[in-house]
C-alpha cells in the first residue's frame, strides 16, 4: 500500500475538497464553453498548483511526483479538461523556462506564469511527425543576432491563449532538436483555428505555423545546439506517469458514478446493483482501478527515489489509461441508454478518457519503449 | 491582541459512521479525519484578523491522540503561527478540554479565544462556554460577525429570532457559527512553511488538569432504521391515520 507523508495527505485534501467544491459543479458548464477555463485553473494556480514541482527559489513548492499525482488525480476526476489545462501549464508550457531560461525569461514569463498571469504552449507534433521524432521538419536558420524559424506545429495544446511557446526545431550544422522560445508577438508566428476535439472540449488546440520567425539569440533555450531531445527523454517519464494519474482519476469519478446509480436505478422491481451481471462489471472496474492507481504511483515512487523508471512510467501509462478506458466504457454500460445521453457526465468520461490514451505515447508506443527495455 | 483557536480532529464529514459492534463508540480505525468545520471558521476568522493587521499572533490548539498534529498542522497551513498539541489517549469530556483551554490560556494571555460553536462528532456545544465560564471571560457564542473597537469586540450571534448584537469587553470567548466566514484552502506554498512552523508537545499533567472522565457511555447504537412511506389515496384517509394511528391531530 502506498505509505503518505502528512504533507502529501494534506495537499491531497486540499485538491480533493476543492475538486469536490468547485470543480465538479463548475465541470459540464467549462466543456460546454469550449474556451480555456482561465478563472478555473487560476485559482488552481493560486493554490500553487502549477508551481508545485519547481523549487522554493523558483517560486514553487518543490514536491515529488507523488504528491503531484495525488493532486491531479483529483483535479482529473473533477473536469479532465480543467486537469489538462493544468497538467500542460505545469509539466510542460512552464518547464524549460525554468529550467533554462535567463533571468529575463524567468522574470517576466515564467514567474507569472506561476499565477497563471501568462498562459505558456510547447510545440513539438508536427502534421507529419507525432511519435516519429526524427521526421521533425521545424528548422531554426541562424542569422544576425538570432535564428529565422520556418515550420509547422500542430495538437498544440493552450495554443489559442498561450503568451509563449517553446519550440522543438533542428538546428546547426548536425540538424538535431534545439530548443527556442517564441513569444505571441513575435512576427511570423501564425496560431491557427482551434482544432475540434471529441473531448476535453476547455483544453483548446491548435495549429501553430512559424513564416520566417525571428526569434533572438536570448530566446534559445538549448544551451548547446541539438540538446533537445536529451532534455525531451527526460521529461516523457513524467509526463507519462501524470497521464497515467489523469487516467486514475477519470475512472474514479466514472466508478463512483457507475456504483451510485446502480443502486438508485431500479429495473424487475429491485435496484440494479442487486443483479450478480452488475456486480461483476463493478467489480472488474473496481479492480481496473486500484491496479491503474498501484502500478501509475509505483512509478511516481521510482522516479522520486532516482530510480531506472523509463520502462515502468511506460507500462504505467499504457496500463493505467487503458483500465481507464474500460472503466469509462463500463460505466456507460451500467447506465445504459443514460450512458449515451448528454444529460449524465458517464459520456463526458467516455470522450475524454481517450486524451489519455494519446497524449505522452500511444499504447501501441509505449509497448515498443516497453519492449526495447526488455532488449527484445 | 494575541488569537488562540482550539480545533478538534473528528471523523470527516463525508464519511458515513459505522458503529462499532460492541457498541462502545463509533468505528474511527481506517477512518478519513478531518478537523471540524466549525473550527475551520474559527481558524479563517483568526487568520483574517491577522491579515488585516488586527492579531499579531494566532496560535492554533488541540488536543488528542497522535493524529492531532496533523490537524493542528492543517490549522498552521491555512495560516496559524504556531501549534500546541495536548497529547492524551483519554476520551476528553468538554469539562476536561475547557480546563485545558483555560490552562493554556493562563499560560499564553492571549486577548481572544475562538472555537467552533460544537464539534460535528458529539455536537456537545459546551466547551466554549465552560471555558468562558472556568475564566471568567465574557463570551460571545454562534457569532455570525466580529468588529473591533479599542478594547472590545461586537459579536453578531444568530438565535431563535433573528440577529443580537453584543459588545464585549476583552477579553472573550468566541465560538463561530457557519455564516461567520468561509474557509480558505491550504494552499501548497502554505502546506510546505507549515512543516517548518513548531508545534509545542505537553501533556495534561505538565498543565495540572484531570481529565479523568467523569461521564460513562452506556452504548452507542444506529438509529433505527426509517420504515418506508406509505401513499394515501384521499385526503379523509390521511386524516383517518393522522388522527387514528399517528394521533398527532
Amino acid at each position: 500500500m502506498l505509505h503518505l507523508t502528512e504533507e502529501q495527505i494534506a495537499v491531497r485534501d486540499t485538491f480533493a475538497r476543492f475538486t469536490d467544491a468547485e470543480i465538479i459543479p463548475a465541470a459540464e458548464a467549462i466543456d460546454e464553453a469550449h474556451e480555456y477555463p482561465k478563472a478555473m485553473v487560476k485559482r488552481l494556480a493560486d493554490l500553487g498548483f502549477v508551481g508545485m514541482r519547481y523549487p522554493e527559489e523558483a517560486g514553487g513548492s518543490g514536491v515529488d511526483l507523488v504528491t503531484c499525482c495525488l493532486a491531479l488525480e483529483e483535479v482529473a476526476r473533477g473536469s479532465m479538461s480543467v486537469a489538462a489545462c493544468v497538467t500542460m501549464q505545469a509539466l510542460m508550457g512552464t518547464k524549460f523556462l525554468e529550467m533554462l531560461g535567463n533571468d529575463d525569461i524567468r522574470e517576466r514569463l515564467f514567474k507569472p506564469a506561476l499565477a497563471l498571469d501568462k498562459i505558456g504552449a510547447i510545440c513539438m507534433t508536427e502534421p507529419d511527425a507525432g511519435s516519429d521524432l526524427a521526421s521533425i521538419s521545424t528548422r531554426a536558420v541562424e542569422t544576425d543576432g538570432g535564428y529565422i524559424l520556418n515550420g509547422a506545429k500542430t495538437w498544440v495544446t493552450s495554443a489559442p491563449v498561450a503568451d509563449f511557446f517553446t519550440v522543438f526545431a533542428r538546428a546547426g550544422d548536425e540538424d538535431k532538436l534545439t530548443i527556442f522560445l517564441v513569444e505571441k508577438d513575435f512576427g511570423g508566428l501564425v496560431i491557427g483555428r482551434p482544432i475540434e476535439k471529441m473531448g476535453v472540449w476547455a483544453l483548446p488546440t491548435s495549429e501553430v505555423a512559424f513564416n520566417d520567425c525571428f526569434v533572438p539569440a536570448s530566446h534559445r533555450l538549448s544551451a548547446e545546439i541539438g540538446d533537445g531531445e536529451e532534455h525531451l527523454r527526460k521529461l516523457l517519464s513524467e509526463i507519462r506517469i501524470a497521464t497515467a494519474v489523469l487516467g486514475v482519476g477519470i475512472a474514479r469519478a466514472a466508478l463512483d458514478e457507475a456504483v451510485r446509480y446502480a443502486g438508485e436505478r431500479k429495473q424487475f422491481g429491485k435496484p440494479i446493483n442487486r443483479f450478480q451481471a452488475v456486480q461483476m462489471r463493478l467489480a472488474d472496474m473496481a479492480t481496473d482501478l486500484e491496479a491503474a492507481r498501484h502500478i501509475s504511483y509505483h512509478a511516481a515512487q521510482l522516479l522520486d527515489a532516482g530510480a531506472p523508471h523509463r520502462k515502468e512510467a511506460s507500462m504505467a501509462k499504457l496500463f493505467a489509461t487503458e483500465a481507464a478506458a474500460r472503466v469509462c466504457d463500463n460505466a456507460a454500460r451500467i447506465f445504459a441508454s443514460y450512458g449515451y445521453a448528454m444529460e449524465y457526465p458517464v459520456q463526458r468520461f467516455l470522450r475524454d478518457v481517450r486524451f489519455t490514451l494519446i497524449g505522452g505515447g500511444t499504447s501501441d508506443i509505449l509497448k515498443l519503449v516497453i519492449a526495447k527495455e526488455l532488449s527484445v | 491582541m494575541k488569537i488562540m483557536v482550539a480545533v478538534k480532529r473528528v471523523i470527516d464529514y463525508n464519511v458515513k459512521i459505522r458503529v462499532k459492534n460492541d457498541e462502545t463508540g463509533v468505528e474511527t480505525a481506517n477512518v478519513k479525519m478531518s478537523m471540524n468545520p466549525f473550527d475551520e471558521i474559527a481558524i479563517e476568522e483568526g487568520v483574517r484578523l491577522a491579515e488585516a493587521g488586527t492579531a499579531e499572533e494566532l496560535v492554533a490548539v488541540s488536543m488528542g491522540g497522535d493524529g492531532t498534529q496533523e490537524t493542528i498542522r492543517t490549522a498552521l497551513a491555512m495560516g496559524a503561527d504556531r501549534g500546541i498539541h495536548v497529547a492524551s489517549d483519554e476520551a476528553l469530556e468538554p469539562l476536561a478540554v475547557a480546563k485545558l483551554l483555560k490552562a493554556l490560556a493562563d499560560k499564553e494571555s492571549p486577548d481572544l479565544i475562538i472555537l467552533g460553536k460544537q464539534a460535528i462528532d458529539d455536537d456537545s456545544n459546551q466547551t466554549g462556554q465552560m471555558l468562558a465560564a472556568l475564566l471568567g471571560w465574557s463570551q460571545g457564542t454562534f457569532a455570525s460577525k466580529l468588529e473591533f473597537d479599542g478594547g472590545h469586540v461586537s459579536v453578531t450571534r444568530e438565535i431563535d429570532g433573528g440577529l443580537e448584537t453584543l459588545r464585549l469587553a476583552m477579553p472573550a470567548v468566541i465560538t463561530t457559527d457557519l455564516r461567520l466566514n468561509t474557509p480558505r484552502y491550504a494552499s501548497l506554498p502554505n502546506i510546505m512553511k507549515a512543516k517548518k512552523k513548531t508545534i509545542d508537545q505537553m501533556s495534561p499533567e505538565d498543565l495540572g488538569v484531570d481529565v479523568t472522565p467523569r461521564l460513562t457511555t452506556l452504548k452507542v447504537v444506529e438509529p433505527a432504521k426509517r420504515e418506508a412511506g406509505v401513499m394515501v389515496e384521499t385526503v379523509e384517509e390521511l386524516l383517518d391515520k393522522l388522527k387514528n394511528e399517528a394521533k398527532v391531530i
